[in-house]
């Protein structure tokens, strides 16, 4: 396997030499090609930021962030992101197939029609036949997120980085999405980095979970889900295997979060 | 929600004109004001039909309306184009600021004076009133709309390549648009004001100068016909402005009735 994204020393401050907040020091992560890993941390530690830097979309204070052997200064080509707000990353003047077909502007060797016929194969996929000429606003919550997560998945990128995609959903849904998430993941062997506070949520998407530390954050832990794949929400969820990464997780998270009101 | 509901909801236009001019009727049926100065509806509707008739007024509407619109269309090409320019550069933004601190306030009556002296009684005192009292609702509107594009849509677009160019294209305009229009409409109603208080104060011809003419002449119930006349033309200049908006921004639309 080889590393499609590194961070090394990574570190991000706000604010000036007085009133300097660092949100993240001395984080090294790397993502292989093929993986699915989640990124968890208690509450305010700095993921979205962290997710930002990943992505280009921020710079770094110190360190430095590599996608697929370059160093990244910007947006790379071949890593989107998958926004927690979809309502809003969605384009409301474009249609759901012009949203996906946006998403695949820097897709090279496909022509315009090979280009639709993909987005309407993925929005398939995700079970949208028959919304492509709708707008996003005219669709549920839970369609939109679906358009914004095939966007994702058609820009064929290297990696998708995933920003809490399924906060906003109830319990049932969410169990849904996951495991939508966890098909397309396989089906069009995606490489995913998602971001979520939610522990059970991180433990069962994913072949590896790293534990992020309290803000200023960084990798304090990783933890190997050792389950086989396809998973399933009733079997996965009771397999010993999982309830011990599971327990280790929360033990780690909950243990931040008493030095916390301790400290 | 009954029949009437529904009736009232239909007939809408018919039943407030009805009421306006019953009101109207009313008052004048009173003769708290002397008839000369406060004429009845079928007075002044002699009056507009003989004006009418008589060709004068339509050359002077013609006149009016397409200054009104002309300077609508430069003002909000040019509101438009220095937002876009101050949103490119913080400084070039903070120098315009101060100015429109500066004239915004300025009533359009104010302007016409000087704008006489200094560019006499043509086309270009028309040009430099309306385009700068009408210049200020787009270009703030397309300040503010620049402005609050959503960073998620603007990170969405760099995620996927764009550049500054191609944001601003792609993505913050198309964004921008429906405030966009909002200050537009608005400068709809100031254009209309700003030609009819210049054609007042040093026109030659237009409603403005009509309205002047028959004022000194005490012809109240022509004076009265072109006043209804001025608020028709600034609804059909609100509604030209709307068929636009609605053709550029028919998704804007959709999703806030969708809200409601």
């Amino acid at each position: 396997m080889t590393a499609i994204l590194t961070a090394e020393a990574m570190g991000k401050a706000y604010g000036g030499r007085e009133n300097r907040l660092p949100i993240i020091e001395g984080l090294s992560l790397s993502i292989q090609r093929g993986e699915f890993v989640s990124l968890v941390g208690p509450s305010g530690c700095g993921k979205t930021t962290l997710l930002m830097c990943l992505a280009g979309l921020i710079a770094p204070s110190e360190g430095q962030v590599r996608f697929m052997d370059r160093a990244v200064e910007g947006p790379p080509i071949g890593l989107s992101v998958v926004f927690q707000d979809y309502s809003r990353s969605l384009l409301p003047w474009k249609t759901n197939l012009d949203n996906i077909l946006f998403g695949m502007r820097r897709v090279v060797g496909m022509d315009k029609a090979a280009k639709r016929n993909k987005a309407k194969e993925i929005l398939a996929a995700v079970g949208l036949t028959g919304f492509e000429s709708h707008y996003p606003w005219q669709v549920s919550g839970g369609m939109q997120q679906r358009v914004a997560i095939a966007r994702g998945i058609a820009a064929q990128s290297e990696l998708l980085l995933l920003d809490e995609p399924l906060a906003a959903v109830d319990a049932q849904t969410r169990a849904d999405m996951q495991d939508l998430l966890l098909d397309l993941a396989q089906k069009f062997q995606q490489t995913c980095l998602l971001v979520t506070h939610d522990v059970e949520e991180a433990v069962y998407m994913a072949d590896r979970v790293l534990v992020l530390g309290p803000r200023p954050t960084r990798v304090v832990r990783e933890v190997v889900v050792g389950l086989p794949k396809p998973r399933d929400q009733l079997v996965t969820r009771e397999d010993p295997v999982f309830l011990h990464a599971r327990h280790e997780v929360l033990q780690l998270i909950r243990d931040m979060r008493h030095r916390k009101a301790s400290a | 929600m009954n029949s009437a509901v529904v009736l009232a909801e239909r007939f809408r236009v018919p039943l407030c004109l009805a009421l306006v001019f019953g009101v109207w009727q009313g008052v004048h049926g009173l003769a708290i004001v002397p008839d000369k100065f406060f004429p009845s509806i079928p007075a002044i509707l002699a009056a507009f039909w003989q004006m009418l008739t008589d060709g004068s007024v339509l050359v002077a509407w013609t006149t009016t309306f397409l200054r009104a619109l002309i300077g609508l269309v430069v003002a909000a090409t040019l509101g438009v184009a220095l937002a876009i320019l101050s949103d490119l550069s913080p400084v070039l933004s903070r120098g315009i600021r101060y100015v429109s601190d500066v004239l915004q306030p300025i009533p359009p009556a104010a302007f016409v004076p000087m704008a006489v002296f200094m560019l006499g009684l043509g086309v270009k005192l028309y040009a430099f009133v309306i385009v700068l009292v009408t210049v200020w609702p787009t270009y703030l509107n397309g300040v503010a709309a620049l402005q609050s594009v959503s960073p998620v849509q603007v990170n969405t677009g760099r995620m996927f390549g764009l550049s500054r160019s191609q944001l601003l294209w792609q993505i913050r305009l198309p964004a921008a648009l429906p405030q966009i229009f909002t200050g537009i409409r608005y400068a709809a109603t100031i254009s209309l004001i700003a030609v009819i208080v210049s054609e007042m104060l040093a026109g030659r011809d237009g409603i403005g100068f009509m309205i002047y003419k028959k004022v000194n002449a005490l012809r109240t119930p022509e004076v009265f016909g072109l006043m209804f006349l001025v608020a028709f033309s600034g609804s059909a200049l609100n509604a030209l402005v709307a068929v636009l908006r609605r053709s550029m921004t028919a998704w804007h639309m959709g999703m806030m009735e969708r809200r409601e």
